[in-house]
């Protein structure tokens, strides 16, 4: 059952889709939800700028958790980057409410984005971890700060793809292969399972 | 009108001589610099949603006459102004630095931390960042930031092309642009990159080793997969076409990613000072 603070953020992800971000007001959620605006305030006591602060996550963590099941089943850290990259570049580009809005009010959106941002990649690092462990760091290289760096980097190039074209599943691969795993992982020998596999019995949560 | 990045005409001291050269004739106003400083000062105090074109004139000590004189759009391009100033007076401090130093991984650590410390102690910007951020990300996310990515890029990469070919260089020149925007616009508490040595160590760990590996034939890749499996010739194939393109001059047995010493020449870019 979807309780009643998921229903008061889709209905208000309805209505920014439609509307915009600075258009969207605790009336049209509440309309759209098929609620009072005494329970949508109950839910959001800080009202309208909460709620759109909060929809804006809500959608970020709806966008990791497709981004998440995109990569599940990926058996190899490198199969895991170049899925990732690929799936949430498409993503981004496709993702028609985030376009418009970036199109036509930037300003709502990027602080709310710029600040969530750290936590984005706290949660990238975290997954990309045992993954690294599993694969096997290069000489005095701190996974932590692996995890971190490469998180920094995943950020940069989904948002803004650059001199690379991110739907090439070609490039993907050699960038993950140069600017993201070279200095991070053991080197690129021929490896045991062949292409660097991540031991199966570690890979099993799929 | 604006003079190409990297050249280092910028300072607040060549004013005076950017006043001297200016002819009737010329369309850059000897005023300009003022005006843009005086902006500067204005947005350290007050931000773009409190700075007027009075207060930028007060700050300058001229009229409001002159200042539209020199900028008939009033403040919006006076604003824009200030943008392309700071960025090229980041760009002639960065390839003052990097043309100074003569070994690739020096070249891209010393860019990577005047760069961040740049931005970091930037007045006008901590106060934007602090204030309206807004202001700022606009131009730091998504498409914006692929503008910017190729501004950049474009500047830095002519100081790495003594290492690498001109399409090698713009590659590692973006990349070393991300890894300075990430840093300034989330500071790491680990990684401090306005200290020299942690921009060595970042440098060294993550950067040269991918460097490397765009010369090393791709031999982690499982054999149908890999364009490059029958030797070094690219594949035919049109998603290839990039790579080869990178290719092309690096595979040879005298490119090498080379150690402290000599440069193989000298074709220094421009911004180097001793």
């Amino acid at each position: 059952m979807v309780d009643t603070r998921q229903r008061i953020l889709g209905a208000t992800y309805a209505c920014v889709a439609r509307w915009g971000l600075s258009k969207t007001t605790v009336e049209d959620a509440a309309r759209e939800a098929g609620l009072s605006r005494a329970t949508v305030y109950r839910y959001f006591p800080g009202g309208r700028e909460e709620l759109i602060h909060d929809v804006v996550t809500w959608e970020l963590m709806r966008f990791f958790g497709r981004l998440y099941e995109a990569v599940q089943g990926a058996e190899s850290l490198e199969a895991v980057m170049e899925r990732g990259i690929r799936f949430a570049h498409r993503s981004i580009v496709e993702h028609e409410v985030l376009q418009r809005v970036l199109q036509t009010e930037p300003e709502m959106l990027l602080p709310t984005l710029t600040i969530e941002s750290n936590r984005v990649r706290q949660g990238i690092a975290e997954f990309l971890l045992p993954y690294l462990l599993r694969h096997g760091m290069a000489e005095g290289v701190d996974p932590g700060r692996a995890a971190d760096f490469l998180a920094r980097m995943v950020l940069s190039y989904i948002s803004s793809p650059g001199r690379w074209d991110l739907d090439d599943p070609g490039e993907v691969r050699e960038l993950v292969r140069s600017e993201l795993l070279a200095g991070v992982v053991v080197g690129p020998e021929p490896r045991a399972g062949g292409g660097g596999e991540v031991p199966p019995a570690l890979d099993d949560e799929t | 009108m604006e003079p190409a990045p990297g050249a280092r005409d910028l300072n607040e001291r060549d004013e005076q001589a950017a006043g001297a050269s200016a002819t009737g004739a010329d369309r850059v106003s000897p005023h300009r610099v003022r005006i843009v400083d005086a902006a500067l000062a204005c947005l350290a105090l007050g931000g773009t949603t409190k700075t007027t074109v009075d207060d930028i004139a007060r700050q300058a000590g001229l009229s409001r006459a002159t200042v539209y004189r020199v900028f008939a759009g009033g403040r919006d391009e006076i604003l824009g102004a200030v943008v392309d100033t700071e960025l090229g007076r980041l760009f002639a401090a960065l390839g003052a630095r990097m043309g100074a130093a003569d070994d690739l991984g020096e070249v891209l650590a010393v860019g990577v931390c005047e760069a961040v410390t740049r931005i970091d102690r930037h007045p006008a910007l901590r106060y934007l960042v602090e204030h309206e951020p807004a202001t700022v990300l606009g131009h730091l996310a998504f498409d914006a930031s692929n503008r910017l990515l190729a501004a950049a890029t474009g500047f830095v990469a002519p100081f790495l092309v003594r290492w690498m070919d001109p399409d090698e260089a713009c590659r590692v020149a973006e990349w070393a642009t991300r890894i300075v925007l990430s840093y300034t616009i989330s500071p790491s508490p680990e990684t401090d990159l306005t200290d020299i040595d942690d921009a060595r160590r970042l440098v060294g760990t993550f950067v040269l080793p991918g460097i490397r590996a765009l010369r090393a034939p791709d031999r982690s890749a499982p054999i149908a997969l890999g364009p490059f499996a029958a030797g070094d010739e690219p594949g035919p194939s049109p998603t290839t076409r990039r790579r080869s393109a990178r290719r092309q001059g690096v595979t040879g047995p005298a490119r090498r990613l080379p150690s402290s010493h000599t440069p193989p020449h000298t074709n220094r870019p421009q911004g180097e000072t001793s």
